[in-house]
């Protein structure tokens, strides 16, 4: 019995090529349109060192990276026990390993009896003979795998070409010799799995991205003008990926000397009627947050993107958690209102951005992309049209509101209005001459301690959220909605969520899930009728304190609904497993 | 074409500055010098971050821009970027530029930013009533200093010519024919233009500092030479006496012309449609 869905892991020591075999793999599996999704895992030196991929490949539609390897390669033991916890060894796995490797095998933490198969190879040594050099022990052993299981071995071969075109043809020529050694070392000498052997429908080509890529490009797309940030893992790609392709449209990119400077550039290139943005992680969105505040009261249009990282402090650089969604939404001193969102996948970072910046410049006000590095770093393959597509809702994506002449005859900057939001002047603009101000000001801009204007003032800007609240709704739900018990949760935590509503519903359990992408303000009704038929509600986050559960409560009262809820909060680092989250809708279920 | 009167420049609100405060004389400049220019209002924005002097931008009949503590200089820097077209004007006190935002400066200078940023400088804390800043001197008194300022002074001339900024003057807010001047050629300098604006503190320094300024403050030789690093360094590092004028210069690629630099190799480089971006996502 072949199958359409496989999880690979490879892991090994600096030098031995994991990083490009795993991009081989996803890029050959992507351009026979296949659903990829691949996570990459490194040890903490800066460059080299040891590190490992995880990959799952599907002819179906994958949230997550699955959570049992099928298949296992490691190039040095050595580092393996770094990734035991990125790559989990259970049962009926499939070992592939350098035979030369003189690593003890009773330090190798699996059941020998409990794996399906080990296979030994001289991986060094073929790949040697073929290329004259060990080095291309990454692609014998792509070589290697894709014999043994079926992976897309033309596509493949034509990566490889891809890659290495620019080092000559000689360098090609070698690195096909070295997958061709692979693939004839299996033909000739190995037995194959049956039930492991990968089978699929070719279909067109898919792209491949990542979330902090899909950000980058999304905001581009919106029309983005000027960028300042500062470098913070793990979010740089997004100012990297930016800095190279928005001049080419005219648009402006800094490298800023500190985040504090890079809030308040964005403010300072908004309040001038451009489209402004800043992406950062960790101990800079807490340095961002003075400036978030000024871009509230100064009612400017700004997108900040926070890419999570575990915390506090430097916490944990490299590795995802969703500590920041308190910060996010309250974060700053004072009433401050902002608007908070959350993509929930690669393609929905997208999505998210040019929604981030309609909403920013409609309703003139700082928006929080509240991305992380699970979403931020991981890859995968995208059908190119539906990028395309998905921006049709928000064709409009206008500039602000600018003043009309009859406005401009006594400029009020800050004039009271219904929805809150009054026309924005800009240099440029003449008669629209005004001042604004982070110190609370009256319609025109003008300074002013008097309180009653402070109270109109600010529930002025807050009137905004209204407006908001009609405007959207959400629309991610999973499962059935009839169900009683539903699960709650945000971000990147959908993807274990999705897949585990329909494993729980082939058990017998019906669940129902919504992971909201507008998180602050609150659609309150959205939320209501979403609780109308449910008894229990799992609350999923990955955050120890339970911020998230924390500020659900605060807007519902779940006991008035009859509804019992189950936080279910852990501290970040490794992202959600399906089966943790089974686990949990198993548990609950039988309360 | 219109002319820009003072009037112009002015907004409809009064300054809440003490009488007697340095800052009018540094305004009444800035007014005098933008109608020198005659710069067009709508096409400048005032910016400034907090404390007595950042107050300023309210009473600008530009665009104007009150920020926060430290960042007026970020603040500008984007303003200016994100439409070089405008004229952007930074101001802000000792304490703002020195201490909470001294970070910044080095960044402006060297990107060099073409933005003037005016420092009034009155060495103490204004607004939070009379506590010692960068500049206070030694031996001084402040609320924060009960017996006497021990800290050495912060040099403000020899650190900004040390940043390589571009225009480097100092002015002394009662000269304001002078200080006019100097303002309009910070201006139309291209580039990062700093002055450093003595400008007295009658409350928490007393009428004092005004004698204290108006003995140690001398004008530069006629036929003194900005470009002179080594005549400016002198200068600046004798600290008894405080020059007023242009002390220092260099002309060198502005931001502006270093972005247009950039944007042009980008462009070279192809200029796919927003939609052809998607091909660099292709395997």
């Amino acid at each position: 019995m072949s199958r359409n869905n496989i999880v690979i892991g490879i892991a090994g020591s600096g030098g031995d090529g994991i990083i490009t075999a795993g991009d081989l793999l996803m890029k050959s599996a992507s351009k026979d349109g296949l659903f990829v999704f691949m996570l990459k895992s490194y040890g903490p030196q800066i460059r080299g060192g040891e590190s490992s991929i995880k990959l799952r490949m599907s002819q179906n539609p994958v949230a997550t990276q699955g959570d049992k390897l099928d298949i296992l390669v490691v190039l040095n033991w050595k580092d393996f026990p770094r990734f035991k916890l990125e790559l989990l060894l259970e049962d009926d796995v499939v070992i592939i390993s350098d035979s030369a490797d003189k690593f003890p095998e009773e330090n190798i933490p699996i059941d020998k009896n409990k794996m399906k198969k080990w296979y030994k190879i001289p991986i060094a040594q073929i790949a040697k003979e073929a290329s004259g050099t060990t080095q291309s022990k990454n692609i014998v052993m792509l070589g290697i795998i894709s014999e043994l299981f079926n992976l897309p071995k033309e596509a493949l071969k034509e990566s490889i070409k891809k890659k290495f075109d620019r080092k000559g043809q000689k360098v090609v020529d070698s690195n096909i010799n070295a997958i061709n050694a692979g693939q004839n070392y299996v033909i000739n000498s190995l037995e194959k799995i049956d039930d492991l052997v990968f089978e699929y429908k070719k279909n067109d080509a898919r792209i491949v991205m990542d979330g902090n890529e899909a950000i980058a490009y999304g905001a581009v797309y919106a029309g983005l003008d000027y960028f300042a940030g500062y470098p913070i893992t793990p979010s740089s790609e997004i100012m990297q990926w930016i800095e190279k392709f928005l001049p080419k449209y005219g648009g402006t990119v800094m490298q800023m000397e500190d985040e504090l400077a890079s809030i308040n550039a964005i403010i300072g290139a908004s309040f001038v009627g451009k489209k402004s943005m800043t992406a950062t992680s960790g101990a800079g969105i807490s340095l961002m947050n003075e400036g978030i505040g000024l871009a509230s009261i100064t009612e400017l249009p700004t997108v900040i993107v926070n890419v999570q990282r575990g915390g506090p402090s430097t916490g944990l650089p490299t590795k995802t958690e969703q500590g920041d969604l308190m910060q996010a939404i309250w974060g700053s001193h004072g009433d401050s209102p902002r608007v908070v969102l959350a993509p929930a996948d690669v393609e929905d970072c997208f999505d998210t951005t040019i929604l981030a910046f309609y909403i920013a410049e409609k309703y003139q006000m700082p928006v929080i992309i509240l991305s992380d590095g699970f979403i931020g770093q991981r890859k995968e393959s995208i059908n190119p049209k539906k990028l395309k597509d998905v921006n049709a809702g928000f064709k409009k994506i206008n500039k602000r509101r600018t003043p009309t002449e009859e406005e401009l005859k006594d400029y009020k900057r800050f004039k009271y209005t219904e929805d809150g939001i009054s026309s924005i002047a800009y240099p440029g603009i003449e008669g629209g001459e005004h001042h604004t101000a982070g110190i609370e000001h009256d319609e025109y801009g003008f300074p002013t301690s008097d309180v009653d204007i402070h109270h109109d003032m600010t529930i002025k800007r807050y009137a905004k959220y209204d407006a908001i609240k009609k405007e959207f709704d959400f629309k991610r739900y999973y499962g059935d909605e009839d169900a009683e018990i539903g699960i709650i949760a945000w971000g990147s935590t959908k993807g274990a969520v999705k897949e585990a509503v329909k494993k729980a519903e082939k058990q017998g359990i019906k669940t129902h899930a919504i992971i909201p992408q507008i998180i602050y303000p609150f659609l309150t009704k959205s939320f209501k009728k979403f609780l109308q038929k449910k008894k229990k509600v799992i609350v999923v986050e990955m955050a120890y304190s339970g911020p998230f559960v924390r500020y659900l409560r605060g807007f519902v009262d779940f006991g008035k609904y009859g509804v019992d809820l189950y936080p279910y909060r852990i501290p970040g680092g490794a992202p959600f497993t399906v089966e943790e989250i089974l686990g949990e809708i198993i548990k609950v279920a039988k309360k | 074409m219109k002319t820009f009167t003072v009037k112009d420049y002015k907004s409809k609100i009064k300054p809440v500055w003490c009488p007697g405060c340095g800052d009018y004389g540094v305004l009444n400049s800035l007014y005098k010098a933008l109608e020198k220019l005659q710069l067009p209002p709508h096409k400048t924005a005032v910016m400034s971050g907090i404390g007595c002097s950042s107050r300023l931008p309210g009473y600008m009949g530009t665009y104007g821009f009150n920020g926060i503590h430290g960042r007026v200089l970020p603040l500008a820097s984007g303003a200016k970027m994100a439409n070089p077209e405008n004229t952007v004007i930074a101001v802000g006190g000792d304490g703002d530029g020195f201490s909470i935002g001294g970070g910044h400066i080095m960044h402006a200078a060297r990107k060099n930013i073409d933005i003037t940023y005016i420092v009034m400088d009155n060495s103490i804390y204004g607004l939070t009533k009379g506590q010692a800043s960068p500049t206070t001197q030694l031996e001084v008194k402040t609320k924060t200093t009960s017996y006497g300022n021990l800290i050495t002074s912060f040099n403000p001339i020899r650190t900004l010519i040390a940043y390589k900024a571009s225009f480097v003057a100092r002015i002394f807010s009662a000269n304001m024919k002078h200080s006019t001047d100097i303002i309009a050629e910070a201006i139309a300098h291209k580039g990062f233009s700093f002055i450093n604006a003595l400008s007295p503190c009658v409350t928490f320094r007393g009428k004092e500092q005004y004698d204290y300024f108006r003995n140690k403050s001398m004008m530069l030789p006629d036929d003194y030479d900005p470009t002179d690093e080594v005549r400016a360094f002198d200068y600046a590092n004798d600290e008894g006496t405080l020059e007023l004028g242009v002390i220092y210069k260099n002309i060198r690629p502005t931001y502006t012309d270093i972005i247009k630099e950039n944007e042009k190799r980008a462009k070279d480089a192809g200029v796919p449609s927003k939609l052809g971006l998607l091909h660099n996502f292709e395997v």
